[in-house]
Order: C-alpha cells, then structure tokens, then sequence
C-alpha cells in the first residue's frame, strides 16, 4: 500500500470545542455568493444550493468572475482566489448539508407574495438532514424568523442574520433573535458574525429590523421629491451623499439593492404596519412595472453600462428618452 | 531537550525539532498550501529520506497535527512520542514596544500579539494560529515567542520616528518597528565569529534578501537602522511589496483607481514589487531568466530598480554610521544569487570594497568570504538560521521556568 499523509493523522483527532467550519448557504443569488466569499474568505468551507445543476454552475462561474474583478481591482491575488474556490462547493442535494454546522438561508422568489412559505418549507428541509446542533438562519429583511421558525421541530436553533448589500464590504450584521431562539443559538451566531470580521447588531425582533425600515422610508420619501418635481434624482442623492455623508444618496441604493426588492420589502411592511410611510412610491412601482430595477438589469433610476452608472433614467418622475 | 520550533504563515508552517543538547536538527521540513489545492508535508529527517506526502490540510491545526504524527511515527518518526517535545518556539513577526526579547507565551503575550494583529494583519494572525493549535494539542509544554521587532528595540529614537504629528505615535504606536530582527541578529553575530572580531566595535550592514527583504545598520551589535517600518512594506523592493514610496502616490491611486483600504494593501503588499513591475513573477530566479535569456525589459528595468534600491540603503546606513566594516548578504536571494551580489556591491569601491568576483560566483548558500582578502569593508555571505536562535531562546527561557514561576515571564 502506498502511503499517504492521512496514515500519519494523530488518534486522538483534537476538534477545538464549538468550532464552526463547514457553512451551508440555502439559495444562492447575488447575496448568497457574496456570503459564500465571506465565508471561504475567512477559512471555512461553504455549501451553496440552488435548484438546478445548471444553476449551480452558473452560480460558481459567477463568483469566479467576481473573484477575478476583485483581482484586477487589485483587491485580491491569484493565490487568494484559489484559496477562496478551493472551499466552495455547489450542489442541489440538500442531503449534501448534512455536516454543516451553521446554514444560512438566503432564498430569493421572484413570486410576489410566495417568499415566507419557500423559506418555511426550507427550514424545514434544511432540519430534516443536520445534525442536532446545527445552526439555521435566514437572511430575513422584512419577514419574521419566529415565524419562518415556527415550522421547525426545533425552533430554538433558528436566528435570522441580515447582511446588508454589499456584503462583501459592509462590516455589520442585524442578529435578530426570534421568541424561541436559545442563548446557545444566539452565541454561536454572534460567533460566526466575529469569525467573518464583522460586527453584531443586536435586533429584538420587528419587521425590516433597523436597516430595512429606515432605508426603504428614506427612499420613498426621495421619490415624492421626484414626484413633486423638488429635485433631480443625481441632486437628491449629491445632498444626501455630500450632505450627510452617506456613501451612496437614496436612489442609488435603491438601484444596487434592486427595486424590485424595495417593492417587496415595502408590501410587507405595510401589511405588517398598515402605515401610509410604508406604501411604496408610484414612481418605484412604475420603474418597477417597466423593469427598470436596478443596477442588475443595467437601468433603474440610473442607467448603467458594465456596471458603471452613465445617467439618469428619469427626471421628475418622467422618463427620460434615452 | 527537544524544541520544536515554528514559523507559521498564512499558508504555510515551517517547523524544524532542535535535539538542543547537541544542537542538531533531529527533522525539519513544511507544510504547504493550508486550506489550499495541493497541500503537502514536506519531511526531512536527519538520517533518514526526504519525503513529500500530498493529502488535504485544512488548517494550521491539522497541519501541526500531521507533523507532531510523523515526528512521533514508528515509520519515520524521529522520537517515540511527542510527549517528549519539551518546549515550542514560535517566529512571532510583530512584539511592538513591549517586546525586546523572546518571551515565555502566556495570556497576556497572547493579548498583546493579537492587539498587534492590526500593525501586522498578514502576519500576526498566523503565528498565533500555530500557538492555538500548539495550545490544543499539546496544552502542557510551554511555548516561547520569538519576535522579528525585538532585535530592532535599540534603534533609537531619531531614527525609529516618522515625521508626522507625534500624538499619532503616542495614539496608536506608529513608528518604525523593523522585521527579520532574528535573522539580521543571527548573521550579524555570526559574521563576527567567522572573522574573528568583537561585535562591540563592528559596523555592519546585513542584507536579508529574500521575497520578504530588509537592511539593516548594526553598530556595536545593535541594530540602529532598518528598512522595514511600521509594517514589512516599507524600504527595499520586494518580491511582491513596493518597498520606499511617495506617500502622495498612495493616496493618487486611491483616488483614481476608486479603491479602498484593504484593496490598496493587498496592491501594495502582493501586486506590487518585482512582480508588479515586471509582470513576469515575484521569484527573482524567474525574473533573472527572462533578463538574461528573453531580453525582457521590464525584467531588466525590476533587476536594476531592485538592486539600486539595496545600494542606496548600503550607502545611507554607511552615512548614518559613519562608515562600514562589514556587509553580510544572507536570505534566499542573498545567499544564492550571485549576480545580486556582484551588482549591489559592482560601484561601491569608493566606500572600500574590493570585490572577489571568482569567489563571489562559485558560491552558493554556504558562509564565505566574497570580498578580497585586502578589501577595507569585508563582503560576506551568511545563511541565516532563525530557526536555531528561537530554538536556543526558547530553550534558555524554558531552563528559567524552572525557578521563576510561568506567569512572571514577560
């Protein structure tokens, strides 16, 4: 027999108590790879799934692509990038996540209306094959984790993780404790916050947390300045940007976050609260209806071209012809 | 005693175990590619074959695990257990001001090298993954960090400032720390035993030119000058770092190329340097080969920046000594590359070399002189051993545990 490295393995194999290595992350969209990069970036192995073989792929060659955009912006080197794929594997097996110790759901339904039932049904796929220890979280905007929770025959080991957009560079992340999360799920997901260099909010739990519900009121109240033809969208932004430093103004976020997305955060806060504030604008609405939804389609309330944004779509709520 | 000795990167962990009464290497070797494709033991035992063992390490832990296993395997294994390892010293890159010598690793060193972790952020997170792990599996022995900086305390004050507003030093310790302390402190008293000289008199200038490279200026044994700074980018070109640089530059590029902070030291530390000018690699083998044999010219432009930017410095630190006696060349490059030699030291007659050219190319990673035997300033290549100072620190301060008690060492 040839011999190999394993035969030299220690017998008493020493696994630090409480470690988490193996991550689970439970659809893969724009948010789901960015936490698979964060992940892997910071040593652990993570686990994508998504619903078909050919989605799998897709998905892997995207993060390729990203890891080596993050190269030629100097971010990151070769070596880096081969560090990062070497942890990362896609599957659509959810048998696959059997041995992860902490899943993210990250699922994203283009169905109006259909999201809180996937999620439920998730989490309970997702409890059907880990361990007992096994963390599962949801990157939950506006939906309630007690009650995606409340499929689970466990529901103590359910928290929600929210990651802002770009997660890749936003160094926080609203840890919202549900009714029956435990102090043990709650630590260890302050844990995973720490071992990804990131810092934890802590959230009691309440639709749209903190982030959600100031960011998706501040961009309503940019489009009825649109609507009242108070200003431009680039001088709405340059005000917040320059005025009060935020790093992008209103309506860009609402192009990087997806317009579709604000929509849909917006319909269920206001289901939640029945409040006027959470109505979203006409203006989102009709961008969204026309598919301009933001910086992915190339066109929102900018228009952009590989990426970099070249001019406004619309001004004073109308359109503009190219 | 038996001390295994550690230089944990981020990627890799060197080890070498040290039979201290007789100084030898009972087996040394490294582990390569953690938590990457590819990784591989890497296993030398002093009297037995050199093997390479491909298989999957994900971690520093596992990493150590495999190699405490071979040391102590009944195939290979050098000793019978690894019980008998009676201590562990770490290469620790960055002590700052608290550290002026190797010290016994409890808590509080603990604390302290992750405080440093932001003056070191590619370095310091990987020695203490090696302390970690040493911690976990054999939680008994003591451990002893060596640090690159502590050598370096005694430059003084003058030279060690940045001149920028001093509540930044006293806020957050900015100043000129050094790296490679052990190695410029190994050859630099070697160097003194081969020639038979007093260090307390000596002026020396010792280049350790490797992919990491520093310089440093040792007058009477202490080092008062060294190329590295606040952190390893500072002063020569390196394989991958830009070495000295306009400060204004940085923020240029910041501005133009829209980048942020991690993406500026990643550009600086691993797309700069040799590889960033000549875009061919960081390996000055390589380079040199597309100079000479593909008349490549930015190879050539990366050789010539590079060698000048070593001259400049020898040149300096003579200034800042008021002459020089010594010049040691050691690290990968300056103990094998012969054409590194010849064109660092080919235009610095007038500071009294006289250089041996025939010496000079025969030679290759072993100690010998390489400047002519009249020469005023002696040119001497020394491989460097780090490896052996932290296995005797470690083993001085580890003989003093048994009369002081553990927690006082610091």
């Amino acid at each position: 027999m040839t011999e190999s490295l394993e035969d030299y393995a220690l017998t008493r194999k020493i696994q630090r108590k409480g470690t988490i290595q193996k991550i689970g992350i439970v659809g893969c969209g724009e948010m789901g790879q960015e936490i698979c990069r964060i992940v892997s970036q910071f040593g652990m192995e993570a686990i994508y799934l998504d619903i078909s073989g050919e989605k799998v792929k897709i998905i892997y060659e995207r993060i390729v692509n990203q890891l080596e955009d993050e190269i030629n912006r100097w971010g990151l080197t070769e070596s880096d990038k081969k560090a990062i794929l070497s942890r990362i594997k896609g599957t659509t097996d959810y048998n696959d996540l059997s041995e992860c110790d902490f899943i993210l759901e990250s699922v994203n339904s283009k169905k109006p209306g259909s999201n809180l039932e996937i999620r439920k049904d998730v989490f309970k796929r997702i409890e059907s094959v880990v361990g007992k220890d096994a963390i599962i979280t949801s990157n939950n905007s506006t939906l309630m984790i007690s009650e995606i929770a409340s499929v689970l025959e466990n529901p103590e080991r359910a928290i929600g993780l929210h990651f802002m957009s770009p997660a890749t560079t936003i160094k926080i992340i609203e840890v919202i404790r549900g009714i029956d999360t435990n102090q043990k799920t709650f630590e260890t997901a302050c844990k995973f916050v720490k071992m990804i260099d990131r810092k934890v909010i802590i959230i009691n739990e309440s639709p749209g947390h903190i982030s959600t519900r100031l960011i998706v009121t501040l961009i309503n109240e940019a489009c009825e300045l649109l609507l009242e033809g108070v200003a431009s969208v680039e001088s709405i932004d340059k005000t917040m940007k320059q005025g009060y430093g935020m790093q992008f103004g209103p309506f860009e976020l609402a192009d990087r976050i997806g317009l579709d997305k604000v929509v849909k955060w917006m319909d269920n806060l206001y289901q939640e609260y029945s409040l006027q504030k959470f109505k979203a604008s006409p203006v989102i609405k009709r961008l969204v209806r026309a598919n301009y939804i933001g910086k992915k389609c190339g066109k929102g309330f900018y228009r952009y071209e590989n990426g970099k944004m070249i001019g406004e779509t619309i001004i004073s709520a109308e359109f503009k012809l190219q | 005693m038996k001390i295994i000795v550690l230089n944990c990167g981020s990627s890799s962990i060197k080890y070498q175990l040290f039979e201290m009464t007789t100084q030898t290497v009972l087996a040394k070797g490294v582990v390569e590619k953690v938590g990457l494709h590819g990784s591989f033991l890497k296993y030398e035992p002093h009297d037995g074959e050199t093997i390479k063992l491909d298989g999957e390490i994900l971690d520093h832990q596992s990493g150590i695990e495999y190699i405490l296993g071979i040391l102590s395997s009944k195939k290979r294994g050098v000793i019978k257990s690894f019980e008998e390892i009676d201590a562990i010293g770490h290469r620790v890159v960055l002590g700052g001001e608290e550290f002026n010598k190797s010290v016994y690793i409890n808590d509080h060193v603990i604390q302290k090298i992750e405080e440093f972790v932001n003056l070191a952020p590619l370095h310091n997170p990987a020695n203490l993954k090696g302390i970690y792990a040493m911690q976990a599996l054999l939680p008994q022995t003591p451990q002893v960090a060596t640090f690159d900086t502590a050598f370096h305390q005694t430059i003084p004050e003058h030279a060690y400032m940045y001149a920028i507003p001093y509540s930044l030093y006293k806020k957050y310790g900015i100043r000129r720390y050094g790296f490679h302390g052990t190695s410029h402190r190994y050859v630099s008293q070697r160097v003194c035993e081969i020639l038979n000289v007093d260090i307390n008199n000596q002026k020396i200038i010792t280049c350790h030119l490797g992919n990491g490279a520093s310089i440093a200026a040792i007058k009477n044994g202490k080092s008062i000058d060294t190329s590295m700074g606040l952190t390893p980018v500072e002063g020569l070109i390196m394989g991958t770092r830009c070495g000295d640089i306009d400060p204004g530059v940085v923020t240029f590029i910041m501005q133009k190329e829209s980048i942020d902070i991690p993406t500026i030291s990643t550009l600086l530390n691993k797309h700069s340097g040799i590889l960033g000018i000549t875009g061919i690699s960081s390996d000055m083998r390589e380079v040199s080969g597309a100079a000479y044999d593909q008349n490549n010219d930015r190879a050539k432009l990366g050789l010539n920046m590079y060698y000048y930017r070593i001259r400049k410095y020898i040149g300096s630190y003579a200034a800042a000594m008021g002459g020089v006696d010594i010049i040691v060349f050691t690290g990968g490059v300056g103990e094998n590359s012969s054409e590194t030699r010849f064109e660092v030291c080919k235009d610095l007659e007038f500071i009294g070399i006289e250089f041996d050219k025939s010496a000079n190319r025969k030679l290759q990673s072993k100690e010998m002189t390489i400047s002519k035997a009249n020469s005023k300033v002696k040119v001497i290549v020394v491989p460097t051993n780090e490896e052996l100072v932290i296995a005797q620190d470690t083993m001085e301060i580890v003989m003093n545990l048994q009369t002081r008690p553990r927690d006082l060492l610091w």
